[in-house]
Formats: structure tokens, sequence, C-alpha cells
């Protein structure tokens, strides 16, 4: 299996809508995983620990949200920067062979870990054959 | 360059607001102090603060556990090291990977008015921070003027 090679690409800001919170988000990036059994999502949200952190399912489109503290940054003046702070968003559309019911969600170091399950309808299955 | 105060329990949107509007003032004229070339691009990303009582450093280090973190440190040069491992479980393929892993290094050169040796770091939720004082000497102090 190739990697991803390490590397740090500017922030991307999310423009397309007028968000509900003030400030600027952008989008973190993610990698999205399938199984057999169901979908693993990770999304990189330094800053951002687990109790700032909101996760919806609405009508097949899941939403991540982290908002970053900016308690750590009184009193600080910038003499070089290479990345913006500020909060995070993403939308994803599932399929409906999601179940919803099952989600879990972890969160360590700055990355969201996202259990997707399949429901049970939508998992491959064997079909055996019989020889007559 | 202006030192700016966040007050969030006052005006949580005003201090986010000054805060883009400060980085990105600084991304525009770059460099404010010469800490060697411009490693735009290269993991981790970093950002250096200063505040009266030296500089601090803080890189996004997402995903990788504060004991993976090797900082090193000789002369005015700041090394950081480390892995970030992005190990999927067995038995599926990518539908998207935008998230990199590795072996990552990253050396900074810092005014010779800091104190190293005195350096502290710490690493929460995927931020490193490195607090690096000012050598004594280097500190304002006072003068007392006396009468003569």
């Amino acid at each position: 299996m190739t990697t991803q090679e390490l590397g740090v690409h500017d922030k991307q800001e999310l423009k397309s809508q007028e968000a509900t919170r003030p400030g600027r988000a952008y989008v973190p990036d993610v990698d999205i995983y399938e199984t057999s059994e169901g979908l693993w999502l990770w999304a990189d949200m330094p800053g951002v620990d687990e109790k700032s952190i909101s996760i919806d399912l609405t009508d097949n489109v899941l939403t991540l949200e982290g908002q970053v503290s900016l308690k750590d940054y009184e009193n600080l003046a910038p003499v070089y920067t290479e990345y913006n702070v500020g909060n995070y968003v993403r939308r994803f559309t599932l399929s409906s062979e999601i179940d919803g019911d099952r989600i879990s969600a972890r969160m360590t170091n700055g990355v969201l870990e996202l259990s997707l399950p399949k429901s049970e309808r939508a998992k491959p299955r064997r079909i055996p054959i019989t020889t007559s | 360059m202006a030192l700016f105060r966040f007050l969030p329990q006052l005006d949580p949107v005003g201090g986010l607001l000054t805060l883009q509007r400060e980085l990105e003032r600084v991304f525009e004229t770059p460099l404010g102090v010469d800490l060697g070339p411009s490693g735009r691009g290269v993991f981790p990303a970093v950002n250096v603060f200063s505040n009266p009582d030296g500089y601090v450093i803080r890189m996004e280090v997402p995903g990788i556990a504060p004991e993976q973190i090797g900082i090193e440190c000789s002369g005015r040069t700041l090394t950081v090291r480390g892995k970030r491992e992005v190990a999927p479980p067995a038995g599926g393929s990518f539908h998207r990977r935008e998230r990199g892993g590795g072996e990552f290094s990253r050396s900074l050169q810092l005014p010779a008015d800091l104190d190293l040796s005195r350096a502290e770091a710490s690493c929460k939720h995927g931020v490193l921070t490195v607090r690096v004082p000012k050598k004594e000497e280097a500190k304002p102090r006072q003068i007392t003027v006396k009468a003569a």
C-alpha cells in the first residue's frame, strides 16, 4: 500500500456558506477507509479537545465541528506564522447503509476517530451454492 | 509589532478575529525575526509568538502522542523529531486520503538572546508548545534613579 507523504498544505478556509458561529472555519484533513464492517473516518483537528467537538448526523449528512480554545493565545504577539488558528467544520453525505445508532467517536491527540458501522442489510454476504 | 491581548471572557468574537487578523498580517510581512530559511509546507507547521518572558513556539502535531516527540537543542537550534503513524485496520481500502504519515524532523534557529537550556515543552490535543525564556540579561530592567 502506498502511503501518503507527510506534509502540510495551507489550511483551506470554509467560505461556501454563512456559519452560525463567528470566526473563521477551516476544513480539517480527513481519511476515510472502508472495510466490510463499515467506514472509518479520521480527521486532524489539532487544538480541539473531546468536549469542544460536535458530531451530528441528520438526513445522512454527517457534520463534524471542532472549536478551538483561544485561551492559550493570550498576550502573545506573532513573530513568524505558517498556519491560521480557527475552528474546524466539515460535512459529508453518507449512504443510507450506515447504521446511525451505532456510530462511535473518539478523540486522541487532536485526531477525531469515527467508526461508522454498516447496517446488517448492507454487509457483504456470501451466497452458498448447493450442488444438486 | 503590536502586542495584542485577548479577553475571551469579555469578547470571544473579537478575540478570535483579532488573532486571525494578526496572523494574516504576519503572513503578508513574514520573518519579523530571522529564523533561518522558511520551511513552509514542511510538517509540522510552526507558529512563533513572543511575550515579555521569551518565545512561544507552537506546532500542529495531530495524531502524535507526546512521548513520541523528541526535542533537541544545540546552540541556537531547536529540533523537533517524531513519527506519525497512520495505520488503518487491515482488509479495507481508502476512499479519501488526505492525512500523511511517516517520520519528520524540523529545526528552527532562534535568536541569540533566548536561553534554550531553560526551554519547556508540553503537548496537548495535538498542539506542541515550546516555551523558550529570554536570557536574564536580555530581560528589560528597571534602573532606579538615585538622588545625587
